[in-house]
């Protein structure tokens, strides 16, 4: 039973509030996630989520529920930034997305200011797919396992950046000094390996006299016709 | 194109009735269109006149901007507060907000198609509450028009297919038309008393005394200052004893009575029981669901600055033209 009861009436766009608009994509109807304490429970495991990425600014969740959440999180931030921590029903939004209240400054000190002036079209937050050890999840028989779970950050965040679509490898980085050293000497050990090889080749194999079995071999590759040793026309 | 609905009661009662009834709340004139509702303030028990009152304040400070303190709002778009009020004059441009239906190019063509049909027909600002006449092509009546005068119940639809619902108790009989906002045969519309209600539908006047729809079709329209805020008529509605033909009780409405003593013991366990199971006190918080079902401000912002220009000029030109039709050169008398 949905409360109230809907009414047959043709659709019509609710004008009490004005929303910003929204930079992610958004679905046309929630996820159906599991919601064993009913709606009011699935708004507070949201609420979790967007509580930790505030005070965490990059945390990790499972991909649906993280990027469900990912949602309200824009929302929140968007209407932080169009009503100011004076609109007393923004406040109350804040105080309720935000279960920490000692975190709630946080989002009009902080989070407004950094995305006041931000580019338009580029949303506030970012979800990236995790890698999985797919090895962990093959007793639960699940074939999704493989985006099990997810990263969801703030954009302008003061950690160092994650290797995604828009992420540029930063050469000084302690990690990316020692795999540019590591790919070099495997070049340079390629390198090597090939030269020999190289040398091996070039130089003519000469038959051992007396090994019969390799003077036999010999003399079979130089008798066909495409193959003709010098030493046979002798 | 017209739907007919019929709802018996008992008798019709005189005017003098029905005028005692709406001068009640037809004092208190404010303007809300950007005054955000705040639940937690909205007390029940709050007078009509207190409630008029807040409503009136909450409108100066978000109105002016001398009033308005600088640090309240930090967003400011010039072209979004310009456009702001438009969705509540003319709420049918705005296009159907369920994701799955939205096709740009046809939202577009219909404002289009909108647009050409207000150039032949002057369509008046109106809500609901408003007190509307409707006169009709029709030409199996007498003089091939038919009117009809009734109060606005309800809109609905979007676009082209936009509805309006008028109510008036005719001859005892309760009588509600719904018209097609854009619909051709339509000739005239007029507004005869605008003004706003304190609820989104008056689905509820059918289980109201008749007074409360009852109105004249010989109505005359009244005078207003075109630039005057839309006054609210903030009338509590005094519904009749059970049964209804819907649960008033699962809508908070506003503009009702306390009919409290009018619930059983049990109906008040099953409305409890589904605000529990629908999370009917965090609703207000599901952020999604909010923006699921508007027009997002930059939208908007763009529809009505797409289409602005051309529906003032159009009205003025048909409100002049009217003007002329209307004026009688005065006769010398010797």
């Amino acid at each position: 039973m949905v409360f109230p009861p809907p009414i047959k009436v043709h659709a019509a766009p609710k004008l009490v509030n004005l929303v910003s608009k929204l930079n992610v994509r958004v679905l046309p109807t929630r996820r159906r996630l599991s919601q064993p304490d009913g709606p009011e429970g699935r708004l507070k495991r949201m609420r979790n989520i967007v509580t930790a990425l505030v005070k965490n600014e990059r945390i990790e969740v499972r991909y649906h529920s993280g990027d469900e959440a990912r949602g309200y999180a824009e929302r929140l931030i968007s209407e932080a930034i169009r009503y100011g921590d004076l609109h007393k029903p923004t406040m109350d939004l804040a105080k309720f997305w935000i279960h920490d209240e000692a975190a709630v400054p946080k989002l009009f000190k902080v989070l407004v200011p950094r995305y006041k002036q931000w580019p338009s079209g580029l949303p506030y937050t970012r979800m990236l797919k995790a890698p999985t050890n797919i090895a962990d999840y093959m007793n639960s028989t699940s074939l999704y396992a493989q985006h099990l779970f997810g990263v969801l950050e703030l954009r302008g965040n003061p950690f160092p950046p994650l290797p995604g679509p828009f992420a540029k490898p930063h050469p000084g980085a302690i990690h990316n000094v020692l795999l540019e050293e590591a790919r070099k000497e495997y070049f340079r050990s390629q390198t090597n390996i090939e030269k020999q090889a190289e040398q091996q080749t070039q130089a003519v194999p000469v038959p051992d006299e007396e090994d019969p079995l390799e003077q036999m071999t010999h003399n079979l590759l130089s008798e066909s016709p495409t193959t003709e040793s010098p030493e046979s026309k002798k | 194109m017209l739907k007919l609905f019929r709802y018996g009661f008992a008798e019709l009662s005189s005017i003098s009735q029905l005028s005692r009834c709406l001068s009640i709340g037809a004092c208190s004139r404010a303007f809300t269109s950007q005054a955000r509702r705040d639940p937690s303030e909205t007390d029940e028990a709050t007078a009509a006149i207190n409630e008029g009152e807040r409503l009136n304040l909450e409108s100066d400070s978000t109105r002016t901007n001398s009033n308005a303190d600088p640090h309240q709002n930090p967003y400011k778009n010039e072209m979004e507060e310009t456009f702001a009020p438009f969705r509540f004059v003319y709420p049918e441009f705005l296009p159907d907000p369920t994701i799955k239906w939205r096709n740009r190019v046809r939202e577009k063509l219909e404002r289009m198609d909108m647009l050409k049909r207000r150039s032949n027909i002057d369509i008046p600002e109106f809500y609901v509450g408003s007190i509307l006449s409707v006169t009709l092509s029709d030409r199996n009546a007498p003089g091939k028009t038919n009117t009809f005068v009734g109060i606005c119940i309800q809109r609905e639809g979007t676009a082209m297919r936009s509805m309006f619902t008028l109510r008036n108790v005719v001859d005892g009989h309760g009588v509600e038309i719904t018209f097609d906002l854009y619909n051709p045969t339509i000739l005239n519309i007029t507004c005869l008393r605008l003004e706003k209600r304190l609820d989104e539908n008056l689905r509820y006047l059918r289980d109201a005394p008749p007074e409360y729809s009852t109105f004249p079709f010989d109505m005359v329209p009244e005078l207003r200052n075109p630039d005057a805020p839309v006054p609210i008529n903030t009338l509590k509605v005094k519904l009749n004893p059970k049964p209804w033909h819907a649960k008033w009780q699962l809508w908070d409405l506003k503009g009702v009575e306390d009919f409290s003593h009018e619930l059983e013991s049990r109906e008040w366990r099953k409305l409890n029981t589904w605000k529990f199971s629908e999370g009917y006190e965090t609703a207000k918080y599901d952020l999604m669901k909010t923006y699921r079902s508007t027009i997002p401000a930059e939208e908007q912002t763009e529809i009505y600055s797409e289409v602005h220009q051309q529906l003032a000029k159009l009205t003025a030109s048909l409100r002049k033209q009217k003007r002329k039709r209307t004026f009688v050169k005065p006769q010398k008398t010797v």
